[in-house]
C-alpha cells in the first residue's frame, strides 16, 4: 500500500532537511521516493501545516527485566492510584512509577516513540527481560547485556587473559542473551559489594580479584570495539550519586583509552563537593571534557520532581543510598555470580536542596554539551522520572523563560549555586529531532531508523505545531509504526508488535570449552539452559521479528 | 546407544536442569529426578485420556465448543489454579480480560513474602551465590528439605572453590520441634540446632535481631532454646562473611507468617550494616512466581486481581478465591492447572471448566475437562525458578497430542467471539 503525507514540513537532521515542505511517501513498512505520476496513491493524509519527524528512539529506558518487575511489585499503592482503563484497542493495566509493559508500549507510541532500549539486561535474567519486552506493544525493542561484575570475566581479567579471549566471551554473551550492546554498571563494584566492599573508586583494587574498574572498562571498551558492535560500551560510572564523583567520571572517560564510550545518566555522575553542604554542580567541568572528546557520547538521566522508583544494577550504591528513599522500603539483590540489583523508591522535591540541584545539573549538562549528536534525551526512566515527562523536559530545553520560571521555584540555595539562569541557549526543533531520533539511531547502528530518507522504516511522527512544545510533543497528530497508523492525538489506534534488535558479531566458539565447565562447576544451570536461541527469543515476543545488525570487526 | 538427552524438571521451584531422559523409553522418569519428580513423571506417562464434557469422552473441538457455550452468557468467572508456564499465563490473562474474570493462584503462601516485601523491602540472593559464597546458612522450618528435595544436594552440599579453597559451611537449623532434618544436611557441615515450636519462631528471630544489634533481650523468652545456643548463633551470624536465611513461606505458621518474614528482613538489614547477609525465600513450585511475574509485568499489579469493568484491580483480600467463592460472586469456575494437582474448590453456582493435568482424578466430573500438556513433560514451556531471577526453558521430553494451556485457551478465546 502506498501512502502519501501531503505537504508536510520535514525535520530530518540526518539529511539536513531542516524545514523543507514536501510530500512524504511510504509503501507498506518503508519510506519510498515520490512515485511516477501515473502510479496510484492508496491513501493520502493531509498534513499541510504539520511537521514530520522520524519516530523517536529512547536509548536508555528501564522497560523490562527482573528489577523493573520488582519495582512494580514493591509499590502496589502507586499502581492502584494510576489505572489505565481498557479502550476498544488497549487492555486494562496500570502506570505507576514502574509502569506495566502494556502501559509502557501504549504511552511511548502515543508520544511518537517507536523504539526503546532496555539498558541493563542481566545475562542470567535475559529470558525474563525478553518476555517483558515481548509484552511491550508497538515499539521496537533491544537490550544491552550487563558485564563487568560477572565472576567469569573478572577471573579472566585477574588471570591476565588475552584480548582475543575477552572479545570471544563478550561476543558469546551478545549471542547467548540476544543483546544489542554491552553495558557495564559500577565496574567491579557490584561484585565487590558481595565481598563486603562498600565503595570502589576507578583506581581502587577489587578486594578479591585485585583488579580496578579502570581495567574492566578498558577491557570491555576494547572488546566491544574489536567485535565491531555498533554501540560503544555503555557505561554507568563508579560512585553513582556520591558528592565529588566528577573525578571518577572523568577518570572513566580516560579509562576507555580513546575508544568510543557512552556515559549514561551523566547527571548522577556530575557532582562536586564544594560549598557549605559539600554538594555542588560539576556539570561545566564534565561538559568541557565531553565537548573536547569526540569519542564520548552521553545521555543525561534528568530528574523530574515527583514520586518515582529507581531500579539499578548497582546494588552497592543502591544499598548505600537507600536511606534517602521514600517511601522507606527497598530491595537489594546479589545475583548468580553475574550481577546484582537495587530498587529504591524516590520522591524528588523541588524544595529539597539536593534534588533541586540535581535537576539543575541535568539541565546544565543538556545546555553546555554543544553537539546534539552526542547527547541524548533521557530521564533514565524511571530512575530520574517517568518517560512521559519528556514533553515537559523538551519544553525546559526549548523555552528559556519557562526554564527560568521553574528555576525561581526550586530551593533558593540550589538555584543560587547553579549557573542555569545565565545560560541562554534554547534548543531548536532540529536539535530536539537530532537528540531524540537521528543521533540515537546513529550511535546504535540502526541504519534504517531515526531518519526519513528513502529506504528507512516508515516510523513517522506527524506533529501539529503549537507554541507550547510540551503540548506539541505530548500527543502527536499521527504516529506511524512500520507504516501502520498506531496513534492519533494521544489515542492508540492499532496495537502492533515491534521488532527485536540484536547484534551477532563473529567470535570464536572455542570459548565454550571454558564456559561449559564453568557453568557445570559454579552455576546452578547448564550452559545449554542459559543460551537463548533465535526461535526462542521470537517466541518471547509473540513471534516478533528479529533484526540482527551488522558488526564490522576491528583489530 | 545414543547419548542421554538432558531436561528440566517442572515439579518444584528448583527447576533442576540436570535430568537425563532415557533415550530408549521416554515414558520412564528421567534419571536424577527426586522422588517427587519421579512420581509426577510416571503418573503423567500412565494416562492418556481424551477431553470430557459432563464425564463423556469427546474431541478437543467439542470440549472447547461446550466450554465456550457455557461461558458466553456469564459475567464474572473466577479463573483459579494458574499453576502454568509463561505462555499459559499469558493466555490466561488474555482470557481474563475477555471475560472480565477474577484471577487467583492456587498457592496463597506466596502472599506472605510479597506482603512483607511491600511493607519493608528485602535483601535477597540467588542459588549460585549461595552455592559459591554462603559460609553460613540459617534454615528456617523444614520446607527446604521437604518441599525442595534436591536443595541441599544441588546448592549446599557443593564444595565450591570459586573464591578460594572450600571451607566447611556453618548451618543453623530452626526446625519445628520433632522434625529432625539433620540427616538431610551435608555431612561435613558444622551444625547448630535451634528447634522451636512454630509460634515461637518470630520471637526467636526478634531476639536474634536484637542481639546482633547489641540491644538487650529477655533470655526467658527463648523458650526451649538455651540462651547459650542463641549466643552461639549470634556469634556465627556476626562472623559470617556471607550469611543466608532460607525459608519457605508455606511452612510458616499461619497467623505469624508475615511477622516472621518481616522479622527475618529486619534482622538481615541490621547484619548488612557490618557484613553481608541475604534472604532466600524458596518458592517457585506450582508456577507461583511465574504467574505473579507475568501478571505483574503485563498489568503492573499482582495477584489476585479482577479484570471486570475494563480495569484491573489487585486486592489480596477481596479477590482471594476462597473469599470470592464465599461471597458467591463467581458465576463460573475455570480451573487452569498444568503443573500441580491441588484440589479444585467445591463450586455449585455455575459451570466448572477444568484445563488440568492429564492424570487428574475427579470426585465429580466437571462440566468440561480438557487434559493439557505439562510444560517440561509433554510440551515445551518456560518457568521462573525459585530464586526469582532465572527463567528456564523446559523442553518437552515426550511427544503428545495434548494441547498446551496456551493452545487450548487460544482455542477457547477464538470461540468466544468479541467481548460483550
Amino acid at each position: 500500500m502506498l501512502t502519501r503525507l501531503e505537504g508536510v514540513r520535514i525535520i530530518d537532521p540526518a539529511h539536513r532537511a531542516g524545514g523543507a515542505v514536501r510530500d512524504l511517501y511510504f509503501r507498506d513498512r518503508t519510506i519510498v521516493a515520490a512515485p511516477r505520476d501515473d502510479e496510484p496513491v492508496d491513501r493520502t493524509w493531509d498534513c499541510r501545516g504539520m511537521i514530520a519527524m522520524a519516530g523517536a528512539i529512547d536509548l536508555h529506558t528501564h522497560i523490562g527485566g527482573g528489577k523493573v518487575n520488582l519495582a512494580r511489585a514493591l509499590l502496589p499503592e502507586f499502581a492502584a492510584a494510576a489505572p489505565v482503563p481498557a479502550t476498544d484497542r488497549c487492555a486494562p493495566c496500570t502506570a505507576g512509577p514502574a509502569p506495566s509493559a502494556l502501559a509502557t508500549g501504549y504511552r511511548y507510541a502515543a508520544m511518537g516513540y517507536t523504539a526503546c532500549f532496555e539498558p541493563a539486561m542481566l545475562p542470567v535474567n535475559a529470558r525474563q527481560a525478553h518476555f517483558e519486552m515481548g509484552d511491550t506493544p508497538i515499539v521496537d525493542k533491544g537490550a544491552y547485556a550487563l558485564l563487568g561484575n560477572d565472576d567469569f570475566l573478572l577471573r579472566l581479567l585477574a588471570g591476565g587473559a588475552e584480548r582475543q579471549e575477552i572479545a570471544d566471551y563478550v561476543g558469546w554473551t551478545l549471542h547467548a542473551t540476544q543483546a544489542m550492546a554491552i553495558k557495564v554498571v559500577n565496574a567491579g563494584g557490584i561484585s565487590a559489594f558481595k565481598f563486603n566492599q562498600r565503595s570502589l573508586d576507578v583506581d581502587e583494587a577489587h578486594v578479591h580479584y585485585g583488579i580496578t574498574p579502570r581495567r574492566v572498562i578498558a577491557a570491555l571498551a576494547r572488546a566491544v570495539h574489536d567485535l565491531g558492535v555498533p554501540h560503544p560500551l555503555h557505561v554507568h560510572c563508579s560512585n553513582l550519586g556520591v558528592p565529588g564523583n566528577v573525578d571518577s567520571t572523568l577518570a572513566t572517560i580516560e579509562a576507555a583509552e580513546g575508544l568510543p564510550i557512552h556515559l549514561t545518566h551523566l547527571q548522577f555522575h556530575s557532582y562536586g563537593s564544594e560549598g557549605d553542604r559539600k554538594f555542588s554542580s560539576a556539570a561545566a567541568r564534565v561538559a568541557e571534557v565531553v565537548n573536547a572528546s569526540p569519542h564520548v557520547t552521553v545521555d543525561v538521566g534528568q530528574i523530574m520532581f515527583g514520586q518515582t522508583v529507581t531500579c539499578s544494577g548497582d546494588s552497592m550504591m543502591q544499598h548505600r543510598n537507600a536511606r534517602h528513599g521514600r517511601p522507606p522500603k527497598w530491595i537489594v539483590m546479589d545475583i548468580e555470580c553475574d550481577a546484582g540489583c537495587g530498587v529504591v523508591p524516590f520522591r524528588y522535591r523541588d524544595r529539597d536542596f539536593v534534588n533541586a540541584l540535581q535537576w539543575a545539573i541535568g539541565l546544565e549538562l543538556f545546555l553546555l554539551v554543544e553537539d546534539p549528536w552526542r547527547i541524548f534525551l533521557t530521564t533514565d526512566h524511571p530512575n530520574g522520572g517517568p518517560f512521559w515527562s519528556y514533553p515537559h523536559l523538551i519544553k525546559l530545553l526549548m523555552d528559556r523563560s519557562f526554564r527560568n520560571d521553574v528555576l525561581a521555584r526550586i530551593h533558593p540555595d540550589a538555584a543560587a549555586l547553579s549557573n542555569l539562569r545565565s545560560i541562554t541557549r534554547e534548543y531548536t526543533l532540529d536539535e530536539i529531532a537530532t537528540m531524540t531520533r537521528a543521533a540515537p539511531a546513529q550511535i546504535l547502528g540502526l541504519t534504517d531508523r531515526g531518519h526519513l530518507g528513502v529506504g528507512a522504516a516508515a516510523d513517522i511522527v506527524v506533529y501539529e505545531p503549537h507554541p507550547d512544545p510540551e503540548v506539541m510533543f505530548a500527543a502527536p497528530r499521527h504516529v506511524f509504526k512500520d507504516g501502520v497508523l498506531v496513534a492519533e492525538r494521544g489515542e492508540i489506534r492499532a496495537v502492533t508488535r515491534g521488532s527485536l534488535h540484536t547484534v551477532k558479531p563473529d567470535f570464536d566458539r572455542g570459548i565454550e570449552r571454558k564456559l561449559e565447565p564453568w557453568f557445570a562447576r559454579y552455576q546452578t544451570q547448564s550452559m545449554h539452559s542459559f543460551v537463548i536461541g533465535d526461535d526462542e527469543v521470537c517466541e518471547c515476543g509473540h513471534s516478533a521479528r528479529l533484526i540482527a545488525h551488522r558488526c564490522v570487526r576491528h583489530g | 546407544m545414543s547419548p542421554a538427552r538432558t531436561t528440566t524438571c517442572p515439579f518444584c521451584g528448583l527447576l533442576c536442569d540436570d535430568l537425563e531422559v532415557d533415550p530408549a523409553d521416554a515414558k520412564r522418569a528421567p534419571r536424577n529426578a527426586c522422588a517427587r519428580g519421579r512420581d509426577a513423571y510416571e503418573s503423567l506417562a500412565a494416562v492418556d485420556g481424551p477431553p470430557q464434557v459432563a464425564g463423556r469422552a469427546v474431541g478437543l473441538d467439542a470440549a472447547l465448543d461446550a466450554a465456550a457455550a457455557l461461558l458466553r452468557p456469564l459475567r464474572r468467572p473466577l479463573i483459579g489454579g494458574l499453576d502454568v508456564d509463561i505462555a499459559g499465563m499469558r493466555a490466561i490473562l488474555a482470557l481474563a480480560r475477555h471475560l472480565g474474570a477474577v484471577v487467583d493462584h492456587v498457592s496463597a503462601a506466596k502472599q506472605r513474602n510479597l506482603r512483607a516485601l511491600q511493607e519493608f523491602g528485602a535483601i535477597t540472593t540467588t542459588f549460585s551465590e549461595v552455592r559459591n559464597r554462603a559460609d553460613l546458612l540459617l534454615l528456617v522450618g523444614d520446607g527446604w528439605h521437604r518441599r525442595f528435595p534436591r536443595f541441599i544436594e544441588r546448592i549446599v552440599a557443593v564444595d565450591s572453590d570459586l573464591f578460594g579453597p572450600p571451607s566447611r559451611r556453618r548451618i543453623v537449623t530452626l526446625n519445628p520441634i520433632g522434625r529432625d532434618t539433620k540427616a538431610a544436611l551435608p555431612q561435613d557441615a558444622l551444625h547448630l540446632a535451634l528447634d522451636v515450636v512454630p509460634e515461637q519462631l518470630p520471637v526467636l528471630i526478634g531476639m536474634l535481631t536484637a542481639m546482633v544489634d547489641d540491644r538487650p533481650v529477655d533470655p526467658r523468652r527463648s523458650g526451649a532454646v538455651a540462651p547459650a545456643l542463641l549466643e552461639r548463633c549470634v556469634a556465627w551470624m556476626r562472623e559470617a562473611r556471607y550469611g543466608v536465611v532460607v525459608w519457605t513461606a508455606a511452612d510458616l505458621e499461619g497467623s505469624h507468617a508475615e511477622l516472621t518474614v518481616q522479622a527475618i528482613t529486619r534482622c538481615i538489614r541490621v547484619l548488612n550494616g557490618a557484613t553481608r547477609f541475604a534472604a532466600m525465600p524458596l518458592a517457585g513450585t506450582d508456577g507461583d512466581l511465574t504467574a505473579n511475574a507475568v501478571q505483574t509485568w503485563q498489568s503492573g499489579v499482582g495477584l489476585p486481581a479482577c479484570y471486570g469493568d475494563g480495569r484491573v484491580v489487585a486486592d489480596p483480600e477481596r479477590f482471594a478465591s476462597p473469599a470470592v467463592l464465599a461471597r458467591g460472586e463467581a458465576d463460573a469456575l475455570i480451573w487452569v492447572s498444568s503443573l500441580g494437582q491441588a484440589a479444585i474448590p467445591a463450586f455449585d453456582a455455575g459451570p466448572t471448566i477444568v484445563f488440568g493435568r492429564a492424570d487428574r482424578v475427579f470426585d465429580r466430573s466437571p462440566d468440561v475437562f480438557v487434559p493439557v500438556a505439562t510444560p517440561g513433560v509433554d510440551a515445551a514451556g518456560h518457568l521462573v525458578r525459585g530464586d526469582k531471577v532465572v527463567t528456564l526453558r523446559l523442553p518437552a521430553v515426550r511427544a503428545s497430542d495434548r494441547p498446551s494451556v496456551a493452545t487450548a485457551l487460544r482455542g477457547l478465546l477464538d470461540r468466544l467471539g468479541p467481548p460483550c
